[in-house]
Parts: C-alpha cells; structure tokens; sequence
C-alpha cells in the first residue's frame, strides 16, 4: 500500500511539487442497532482510497481519490496531479504563505492496543449482547422506545511524504451504549447509558463493550427515563452545580478544545465553525480558571479516541499543556500554523476524517486533571446544588464564550444531601466565569476517559472522534434557567 | 469532473442485483466529485478536489419468522467492488435476527431525469482563484475575510430485486463570506444549480457591508423582542422541525411537535410550508433513499399541519404511500424532509423593518440545538449581525444574544412573511428556502460582550 502513496508523492514531486505527503487508508466500519426487539440496523462500511496533499509557490491543493485495488497506480498518478493543479491555480491568491514547520521523516508502526477484536467477534455474538442489553429496558408500557447500539471502525494507513515520513498506523475504536424514550404525563424523556449518542467510544477492543455491562443497568436506565416524565422541571436561579463526567466532558470539549484550536484562534475558522476569545495575545497571560483548573492534552493516552504515533501531518503523538493552575498556556496546533505562536514544531494535532479529507486542527484527547475530592465528600460539602449527568443538548456562541447546556438528569441537593430529581437541568455561563468558579475537583478513582464520537469542524465539514476525561467537578453559583 | 453515466450505473447494479441470492436485493450506486477552496485573508488556505465511488447492497433473506435484512457498503466502481459489498451484506444478513416489521421492496416506478449542470463540475481552482482575489480586494486591508467556494455533483442509481430502478444526477455551487474587522462581521452566502447563477459581486459586498454596519455593538439586556429573521435566521430554527419534527418516526415514539396537531390550526394562516423537491433554488435527486419519487408535500397549510413525511415502512404502517422522504436504508433516523421551502408573502426587507416599531433585525443563528423536541424549545446564538430597530428603521448594531425559544410559539406569534425567497442554510447542514420572517415575543434569555 505504501508504494501507491509513494508513487503519489513522487508524481507530486515531478509535477513541481515542493512538499507532499499522501496517505493510503482502508476504512471498515460496522454498526448494529437493536430497537424494540427486532435488529433495525446491521450494516458494513468499506472505503479504500488515497488523499494527498501538495505545497507548490505558496499554494497548498488536496486530492482524494478511491482505489480499485493494491496496484491501482494510475488513482494514485491521477490524485497528484489535481493535488498539483489546485495548488498551482489557488498559489496567486496567496500573498504570505505559510510556512510548513519542519518535522523528521519519521518511521515505524502503531497499532491500537486491544484485548479481544471486535471485529473477530462472531456477529452472531454481538447481536445477541446487544438484543439482552436491549431487552432489560423493556417491562414498563411508559416506554416507547428502546435502543442497544454498538459501532465500530478500523482505519489502517500508510502515510508517506517526501519529507521521508514511513508510517502505518492500525487504529480501532469500539463504542456501545443504550436508551430508553418515555413518554408519560405529557412529557417525553430518554435517558441513556453510559453516555447519550450512541453510548461510549474508545480506542480499545470488544472488551470495552464487556465491561460497560450493559444489560444490568437496562432497568435503571428505563425507570429514570420514566421517572423524569414525572420530574419536576429543574428551577431556574444561582446554585452550585456538580458536573459528572459524561457532561463535564463534552464542556471540556465545547468550552476549552474548540477556543483553544489555533486555527480558530487566528480566524481561520470564521466561515462556520467560528473563532475563540482565546487569541495568541493572551498565551501565558489568560487566567482561565480557578488553581484547580489543569487541562492537558495527551494523543498518546491508553483508550482515547485521538490515541496515536502520529497525527495526518505526520507528527508523533505527546502530552503537553493547555491550562496549567488556571493559567492559559497552550494550543492545539498543526505543521503551517505553529510559528504564529512563536513554536517551531507543531503539537501534532492536525486530523483528517479519512482519506477523503484535508487534515485540520483537531481536538485532541483532553482531559481534566483529578484533584482530591470524593464524591460522597463533594456532595456533602454542598449546600443548595444541581448534580447533573449525561448531555442531551448544548449550545455555545462562535467565540466560545456563552454557552448553554441541557443534562438528561440532575438531582437536586440540599444541605448536602442529593433528593429529588429533576427534569431537563439546563445551566449557562460564560467560559472564563465558568472555569474559574471550579473550587472542588473529585480523585483519581473517579476520573476516566469518555469518548466523543461526532465532533464536527471545518467546511465542508467534517468529524472528528476524541476522548476527555474528567472526574466530577464542582462549579459555584452558576445560572440555572429554564 | 464527470459524472458517471446513466447507462453505466444502472447496468452495474442491475448486474449486482442480478447475481443477488437473496429473496430482495437493492443496490444503491453513487458517483460524487467535488472541488473546493477556503480562503481567508492570506489568500487559499485548503482545498480538496475529491472523488468517491460507493456500491451499496441491501440484502433480505427469508425465514419463517421474518425477513433477515442487512446492508454493506464499498468505496468502488466496478462489479467486482461490488460483489464484495454482497457477500459482505449476505454474510451479516445470515447472522440477523428475522425482522417481521419489514415491507417489501417498491416495485418499478418512473422518475424525471435530471442532471448536474456542466458549468458546475467545470468550474476549476482558476475560476475559484479569480473569486477569491476578487474577495480579498473588496475586504483588504481593513476587514479579515474567511469564505468557501464549492463546486459538487452527484450521480445515483438504485435498483432492486422487484424491478425498481431509476437514477439522477445533482450539482451545486455554493459560494459563502464572513467579514470581520472593528468588532464588527458579516456573512453572506449562495447556493444554486450553476455558479452564473450566484452574483459573487452582490454576495461579497453584502458580507462586507455587514461587517461594516455591525461594528461598535451596544450592549441589550435580554428580553422578549419583535424580531425580523433574515433567511440565515430562518434556516437555522425551521430545520429542526425537519429533523425532529415533521418525520413519521418522531410521531410514532410521540416525540414530535404533531403530536395531537396534526389536522389543527396551530399557526396563522401566513405560515404555509412546503417540501419541494423541484425548487430551482435547491437541486436535489428526483426520488429518496428507497428509489421512490419524491413528490412536492404540503407540510403545513396557512397554519395547519397536516401529517408526516414518510418512508416505506413508516407508511405501510400509517396505511398511507410513502411520501419519498426515506433516508438510505436501514438507517438509525426516520424519514425527513430535506427540501423545506416557505412560501412566500409580502414585501421587502426594507418593508417588514419598516412594520417594526422596536425590535430586533437578526442576521443569521449560530448553533442552535434542541432542548425539548416536543415543543421544538431550541437555543442558540445571534451571529454576524444584529440591530435594534425602533420606529421601522435600522438604528444601531447590538451585541450578540442567546435565544431560548420554542418554535412552536414562535410561529403561533408570527407577524409577516416577507415575499420572494432565497435558500439558506445552518452550521448543521442543511438548507431551506425561505422569505424573511417577522416574530413577535422572541425570547432572548442572555447577553455577550460581543
């Protein structure tokens, strides 16, 4: 496979090519649905092809093209010479290039550590997990939608360039979950397990789907589902509010990976996905959050969604900071962008969907450190609170600043005690007020990697999968609205 | 960039279906090219020109207790890709669970040709280039421009084991700009069949003009407004309807708005919604995810909704015909209507400000994202854009707002529907063809600083 890149990059090269790099990738994904006792959906998804990209006079051209097999050699020709072209015809609008920070030809292997493949688990098998998680969410008439659902993917490339990049990399992420939608006095409510969309994703095997265990939470899943039909609406007004996992995740995700992508910070992104209050300007200088507050970046973290070698500009994988005691202290970066901030190499956070796609800034796993709370202690500690879990819907301006989101559950505390629960806790704030009221972050023993399967960027658009982890947090006096 | 023929795409997947064991076989086969250029101030920053082929086998097996149905998809153009997709969907049909919830494949039907515009798959990276220096000239050096230049077509076949087969192509040029300098931004954006049709000229300087009249926003505390929805705004809200709302699925499980509405005057009889797939400004494939004709659907009548789109099993289950709304088969959502247009009412922009003592005029929203289905209770952003109006006219730019609004109320409250009609879309995808709207009793629920 890596000769078909290699022809590519050298056609690249011939063609006047300053720089190029292709990348040959198989794609396998496989998606399995049970709903209300009978398999909804069982399909297979295979995609063979190469993309390239090519710098030429300051203009940068991509192309994708599918291959028909191992020795489709005239795909691969073709692809460099429209990634060529669209260089050669767009370099006239570019009056200061970017230039593309220098990287070693780096060379060897990576593959997902996994303990059983999911894809060698007979199908039989996992239909059959999947029809028992399912059916313990049946039982009660308030339910009128039961879900079970297990995805797949394999992405195998071999990423050449003519920097003497060799990389294959075998990558694999296995995610599952389950949901029950009631609808009783009026309302309609879902509640899902372990996490909404889908369930949970990582960068791990079947025994991933194993240890959720999903069939022994099916009834608890169902009876809070109808329980919140019957919840009242969570009130609105100023309380504390105590984020689990599942939700702080996706606000680690919204309201710091996206502000901190330099592509967006430099308004590169301003034509959809927007721009980031966040500017290089206040590097060093921002206090993002309280002294709590550590957010790191690691694209080698064992199960993330992001874990790695390298990334589609051929960077190995690291660890670095993004907010350090509070303090604003770094970015996800990418090969042309990095020296804007004064860096030489880029962070390695350059991501394509597939080979169909030019790779951009991407989120990559990034975490909330633990701090040393227990929960029980956490809940203990408060007086007049919200603990909300699992998202169900959220929204956040172009700059990253205002947001609103909306939780499947949350339980009301009072006097340090949690009681009733509530219908549809729906929290906003602004990310700076937000991230600097955080005064208890819970232990390690509470703390794990979620995934985020859908993450969508770029126009055209395109998804991106990467994992947060975080342990529950606790955030003061924050606005409940309904 | 071509297209792959009529003639080569049906005889390929009749080939496949006919090699088909299976008691029904659908093949679906699709061709699709694009080119693309972003740019931003330093000129073209990405571009893509991009190829896929996609051979996809939806195969059913018969047991005595129901049907065993499974799908599998190739990136390939040749029978032999596709015999791969087959065996693969033959394999984990063997393996399904039977499904007695399933309807037969649809039988032979016609549908009208249609085909991708040869301006479109012809406009190449110079032609892209001359528009973006044309951007860059209008906008540098005291506005920071960030835009897309997209061309794209599609071909698709399907056929199936019960004689169906039809095919179509598709194209689109779409053309987008946001200006931002002084604190102030403005988009603009165009979509049509062929790019004569989309006046960039028109489009930039609209963008710039924006930015230019949004600079300095004066800061609104958030309240209940009368707001002019230009179309951005529009696209960004109705959608959800689409996706959440109007689609049999959605009834069924009793998460809809229809839900107990259907057949009753909810709205003002202004309020007339259709989903048409021939819409000059929306190309779209003549038939759905299932091969069957899409037919142009009233979804709500001067104010009354009148039922869901459907699908073939969705319908068999109301006891109707599917209305052709189907997504690719199986699929995880239920059908929708993709092709919404608002018709439209009476007077300008300019007119409907003019009817506004104090208000609001939004631009466009920025991810809106649904809180309660069944209300269609939805929140997001104003962006690039809004103005206080008082005594009908435009006076000064307003920071950004944070919306929490049903829509349903926001149709029952709905003043004018403004005449003519352009297709817009949201961060979401999508896209609908609409008039601005004027809404009294908007409820903005917070404030930026922006």
């Amino acid at each position: 496979m890596r000769d078909l890149a290699r022809i590519a990059v050298e056609e690249a090269l011939r063609l006047g090519a300053s720089q190029a790099d292709a990348r040959v990738e198989r794609v396998l994904v496989e998606e399995l649905l049970v709903r209300n006792g009978e398999l909804a959906m069982a399909q297979t998804r295979e995609e063979f092809g190469l993309g390239i990209s090519a710098r030429l006079s300051g203009g940068q051209g991509f192309s994708a093209v599918p291959l028909q097999g191992r020795a489709d050699r005239e795909a691969a020709l073709a692809a460099a010479r429209k990634a060529v072209q669209a260089a050669r015809e767009l370099a006239p609008t570019c009056s200061s290039p970017r230039p593309f920070a220098p990287e070693p030809g780096h060379r060897g292997e990576f593959r997902t550590p996994l303990v059983i493949d999911p894809f060698r688990v007979p199908l039989a098998q996992k239909v059959e997990h999947l029809r028992a998680a399912e059916g313990s969410l049946a039982g009660r008439p308030e339910v009128v939608n039961r879900e079970a659902a297990l995805s797949l993917r394999r992405e195998e490339r071999w990423h050449v360039s003519s920097e003497g990049l060799d990389v294959h990399q075998d990558l694999l992420r296995t995610g599952a979950g389950i949901a029950a939608t009631a609808v009783d006095a009026g309302q309609c409510e879902r509640r899902s397990y372990p996490a909404s969309f889908g369930g949970d994703f990582a960068g791990r095997g079947y025994e991933h789907v194993l240890e959720m265990d999903l069939a022994a939470h099916g009834p608890r899943v169902r009876d809070e589902a109808i329980a919140l039909c019957r919840a009242p609406q969570c009130p609105g007004g100023v309380r504390d509010l105590i984020l689990m996992g599942n939700q702080l995740m996706l606000q680690i995700h919204e309201s710091v990976g996206h502000p901190t992508e330099l592509d967006r910070a430099l308004g590169a992104e301003r034509d959809l996905a927007g721009g980031s209050f966040a500017t290089p300007d206040q590097l060093g200088r921002l206090r993002y959050g309280s002294e709590l507050v550590n957010l790191v970046c690691d694209s080698t973290a064992a199960g993330g969604l992001d874990t790695r070698g390298w990334d589609d500009e051929g960077v190995a994988s690291g660890r670095w900071p993004i907010v350090e005691r509070g303090l604003f202290v770094g970015y996800h970066t990418n090969r042309a962008l990095c020296e804007r901030i004064g860096e030489a190499r880029s962070r390695g956070a350059a991501r394509a969907e597939s080979w169909y796609h030019p790779a951009i800034i991407r989120i990559t796993n990034l975490s909330l450190m633990p701090g040393d709370w227990s929960l029980e202690r956490l809940i203990a500690d408060t007086e007049d609170g919200v603990v909300c879990d699992t998202v169900k819907t959220w929204s956040i301006d172009q700059q990253r600043v205002n947001f609103q989101f909306t939780t499947e559950a949350g339980w009301e505390i009072k006097q340090g005690k949690r009681t009733r629960l509530l219908r549809s806790p729906t929290y906003q704030g602004r990310t700076l007020d937000f991230w600097n009221s955080c005064d208890a972050i819970c232990d390690a023993s509470h703390w794990r990697l979620w995934g985020v399967p859908n993450c969508g960027k770029g126009n055209p658009m395109q998804v991106a999968e990467m994992s947060h982890g975080a342990s529950p947090a606790r955030f003061r006096r924050v606005l409940f609205v309904t | 960039m071509g297209l792959c023929s009529r003639e080569r795409a049906l005889e390929l997947s009749l080939a496949l279906a006919r090699e088909s064991t299976a008691l029904e076989t659908e093949v679906t086969f699709e061709h699709g090219v694009e080119r693309f250029a972003r740019f931003a101030a330093e000129g073209a920053t990405q571009s893509a020109d991009r190829e896929r082929f996609e051979i996809a086998v939806r195969v059913r097996l018969d047991d005595v207790e129901g049907l065993r149905e499974a799908r599998a998809t190739v990136s390939g153009s040749t029978l032999e890709a596709g015999r791969a997709a087959l065996a693969r969907a033959m394999e984990l049909a063997r393996y399904s669970p039977p499904n007695r919830a399933l309807v037969p494949l649809g039988g032979p039907v016609e549908v009208p040709r249609t085909l991708a515009e040869p301006s479109t798959l012809a406009h190449s990276f110079a032609d892209k280039s001359r528009w973006i220096a044309r951007a860059l000239e209008l906008c540098l050096p005291h506005f920071e421009p960030a835009g897309l230049l997209q061309s794209s077509a599609l071909a698709k076949a399907i056929v199936n084991s019960r004689g169906r087969a039809v095919y179509g192509q598709t194209g689109r040029f779409a053309a987008s700009l946001t200006v931002s300098g002084g604190g102030g931004s403005g988009m603009a954006q165009a979509s049509a069949a062929r790019p004569e049709l989309v006046d960039h000229e028109r489009l930039f300087e609209s963008a710039r003009r924006t930015a230019e009249q949004s600079r300095d926003p004066r800061p609104l505390e958030p309240a209940e407004y009368t707001v002019v929805l230009e179309p951005l705004a529009v696209s960004s809200i109705l959608l959800f309807a689409a996706y959440q709302g109007f689609g049999a699925r959605e009834v069924e499980e009793q998460s809809s708005f229809l839900c107990g509405r259907e057949g009753r005057r909810l709205w003002s009889e202004r309020f007339t919604l259709t989903d048409d797939p021939d819409h000059p400004a929306m190309p779209a494939l003549a038939f759905d995810g299932e091969g069957t004709p899409k037919r142009r659907r009233v979804l709500v009548d001067r104010g009354t909704p009148t039922g869901p789109v459907t699908d073939r099993h969705f319908a068999a289950r109301r006891g109707e015909e599917s209305s052709g709304h189907a997504l690719a088969q199986p699929s995880s959502s239920g059908p929708m209507p993709l092709n919404l247009v608002v018709s439209p009412g009476q007077g300008t922009l300019a007119e409907l400000i003019s009817g506004v003592e104090r208000g609001l005029l939004v631009k466009q929203f920025h991810y809106t994202n649904a809180i309660d289905p069944k209300e269609l209770l939805l929140t997001g952003m104003t962006r690039n854009g809004t103005f206080w109006i008082e005594d009908g006219r435009v006076k000064f730019p307003v920071r950004n707002l944070r919306f929490t609004q049903s829509l349903v109320e926001a149709l029952a409250n709905l003043r004018a529907v403004g005449a003519g009609g352009e297709a817009a879309g949201a961060l979401f995808d999508g896209e609908i063809v609409t008039p601005p709207l004027v809404v009294d009793r908007f409820r903005f629920t917070s404030s930026t600083d922006f």
